[in-house]
């Protein structure tokens, strides 16, 4: 299986379809004659029960790393009550590996604007906020160039063709982060939106019934939305052609659609690739990413975003769907940002680089995580020198086990990174772990979470 | 590291008698960006972005003034404007560069660019050059993996460095 035709990089030359030099910003005029805004108008006359279904049909699943369905999280909305109601688009784009949402916000934002759009109006939101990391200036005043192309052609404002929304006038405006990653976080975005520190909120309530200004809202990341115009022109079972139903079981959601994959790292052609759901790893890397750099071996990978874990030297093949996590022990496949790693890449290192993210980006609310990956870091440090002991590993194993949203320690996911980038490279490299590690002589007893016995 | 709070007992506070927060600006943001919102407090952020587009950082006296114009506590603010990295609330240099240090730009070898770059210098990362040219930090993902290593200069994204390209380009700053 492969895809045939690029879907959302229709207009953004691509390799084997496009040649990268030959990418500029679509215009509004430009999306216009190449079948752009199509979708919005025939989703104007579909009700928007029936849209909300049509998108729940298609399987639709977040881009934004939880992957959760676009369509069921819409349905949790309360029935409008007069009052406003927001979308808020995540265009945080932070995690280390991760540049599909640039790509798509560079080249080809009307994509993204229809998509909102279409949101808006299925689920009654009159006013779209999208949240775009701080450093990305270009790409905010890209942003703010195609949506005031789209207020003066009536997508959005007093004239838009959509009319009024929940009542009111659908406006569209950019929100600048000032760099912190865990305004990717949807409710830590939220905040920031508010003008606080992006603390992430205690769930629930869920931002669909308490959001934004204590209003529902609904968060999308940018490729989730710009995923919307090819769905509701080409209908529900066309997306589902593409890619696959999950092998776990009948129960289990599939992986469908086509996907921008990030490639980086130790690779020959490294960018943003599109592809079928569930294409493997090394496929993606040999056909598209020119393959591994200097001919050299592979010897890991993370599958996207370094939140993600470590896969092993024998996991090459990899098929990339949302199964991913329970068939090759990672965390799932996140952003779909693929780090590619070779022979002589020091796994210890790495571990090292992506704890040290997560103990500066922490927001420091829950203790397991701001006082966890700060230490998880400095032994990690000190394993990398040549100065840890066996007994570090087993601590540093423990410490990063216990903290995260899925152990139940913390407020957010942000943990959780630490958790199983650590555990993963100590699970699938430990001799070279241990090779750095001297034998403890005095057995010191040491319990975490409990009151130090040191 | 958003969460820590740095001593602020013995700080003494710079005052100007001119505003950082010109009422120009004030015109422009009451403007452009408080009808966006349901609360005066959500346009903080686009506030301090424009009084560090401005000034080049945050004093505190901007804060205050921020504070008061949005009706918040200077409290409010400053525990806002703390937690983001890339407000600056010390000054910094004409040019701040900003070397990314995560993962896919390690594997690319950002290490030898920093160290050079160090070297050129004669500062370490968070410090800013003797006459006030240029500022060094290190960063975390600027989304330019595809393209390591990045360093980001200012506003400007600079992508594939290598330290001969770097080097240039720097000597031709002012
Ligand atoms: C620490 C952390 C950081 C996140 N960063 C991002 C981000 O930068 N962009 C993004 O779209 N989602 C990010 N997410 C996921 C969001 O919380 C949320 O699931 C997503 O935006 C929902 O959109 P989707 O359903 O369309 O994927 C992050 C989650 C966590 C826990
Ligand atoms: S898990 Fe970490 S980042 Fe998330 S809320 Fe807790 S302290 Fe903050
Ligand atoms: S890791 Fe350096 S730009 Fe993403």
């Amino acid at each position: 299986m492969a895809l045939e035709q690029p879907i959302l990089c229709k207009r953004i030359p691509t390799p084997p379809w496009g040649d990268i030099n030959d990418r500029k910003t679509v215009t509004f005029d430009e999306y216009v004659c190449t079948g752009g805004y199509e979708a919005l108008k025939k989703a104007k006359d579909i009700t928007q029960a029936d849209l909300v279904e049509q998108i729940k049909k298609s399987q639709l699943r977040g881009r934004g790393g939880a992957g959760f369905s676009a369509g069921l999280k819409w349905s949790f909305l309360p029935p409008p009550d007069g009052e406003p109601r927001y979308l808020a688009v995540n265009a945080d784009e932070s995690e280390p590996g991760t540049f599909k949402d640039r790509l798509i916000v560079d080249f080809d934002p009307h994509m993204m604007l229809e998509g909102i759009a279409i949101c808006c109006h299925a689920c009654n939101l009159d006013t779209a906020y999208i949240y775009i990391r701080g450093e990305y200036h270009r790409q905010a005043k890209v942003l703010e160039q195609a949506i005031a192309e789209a207020y003066a052609n009536n997508i959005f404002g007093q004239k838009s063709i959509l009319g009024q929304v929940n009542g009111r006038v659908l406006n569209c405006y950019v929100h600048r982060g000032a760099g912190a990653y865990i305004c990717g976080e949807e409710t830590g975005l939220l905040e920031s939106l508010e003008g606080k520190r992006g603390w992430p909120r205690i769930k629930p309530p869920f931002p669909a019934v308490s959001g934004l200004f204590g209003r529902p809202t609904v968060i999308n990341n940018v490729e989730t939305l710009a995923m919307l115009p090819f769905i509701v022109e080409r209908g529900d079972a066309w997306f589902r052609s593409i890619g696959r139903a999950s092998t776990l079981g009948e129960n289990v959601p599939g992986s469908f659609g086509p996907k921008l994959f990030g490639v980086s790292g130790h690779v020959n052609r490294p960018g943003v690739y599109e592809e079928e759901l569930g294409i493997a790893m090394g496929e993606l890397i040999d056909k598209y990413a020119g393959g591994m750099r200097n001919g050299k071996k592979f010897k890991s990978a993370i599958p996207g975003g370094v939140a993600m874990g470590f896969l092993g030297p024998d996991e090459y093949q990899a098929d990339l769907d949302f199964d991913i996590g329970r068939k090759h022990n990672v965390l799932g496949l996140g952003t779909a940002g693929v780090i590619v790693m070779d022979e002589d890449t020091d796994i210890v290192a790495m571990t090292r680089n992506i704890v040290r993210f997560f103990a500066r980006e922490s927001c420091g609310q829950c203790t397991p995580c701001r006082e966890g990956s700060g230490w998880a870091y400095q032994m990690l440090c000190r394993i990398e020198q040549g100065e840890g002991t066996f007994n570090d590993l087993d601590i540093l194993d423990e410490v990063a086990r216990s903290m995260g949203a899925m152990p139940g320690t913390t407020i957010c996911g942000l943990a959780d990174g630490t958790n199983w980038a650590v555990k993963t490279a100590i699970e699938k490299f430990r001799p070279e772990f241990e090779s750095r590690c001297k034998s403890s002589l005095v057995q010191v007893n040491v319990s975490v979470g409990g009151s130090a016995t040191v | 590291m958003a969460w820590i709070v740095k001593p602020s007992a013995q700080q003494q506070m710079e005052r100007r008698d001119q505003p950082y927060l010109t009422d120009a600006l004030k015109t422009e943001i009451e403007k452009t960006y408080i009808p966006r919102y349901a609360t005066r407090r959500a346009a903080l952020l686009p506030t301090l972005h424009a009084i560090q587009h401005e000034h080049n950082w945050i004093p505190y006296q901007a804060m205050e003034e921020a504070a008061e114009f949005l009706g918040l506590t200077a409290a409010e603010v400053v525990d806002t404007a703390s937690f983001y990295e890339e407000f600056h609330l010390h000054p910094k240099g004409r040019h701040l560069i900003q070397i990314c240090q995560s993962i896919s730009c390690e594997l690319c070898g950002h290490e030898s660019i920093l160290e050079k770059l160090i070297d050129k210098l004669g500062i370490e990362p968070g410090e800013t050059t003797a006459d006030g040219k240029f500022t060094l930090e290190t960063i975390e993902c600027l989304g330019s993996c595809g393209t390591a290593p990045a360093v980001m200069v200012q506003e400007n994204l600079r992508e594939n460095v290598t330290w001969e390209k770097l080097e240039t380009y720097l000597d031709s700053l002012e």
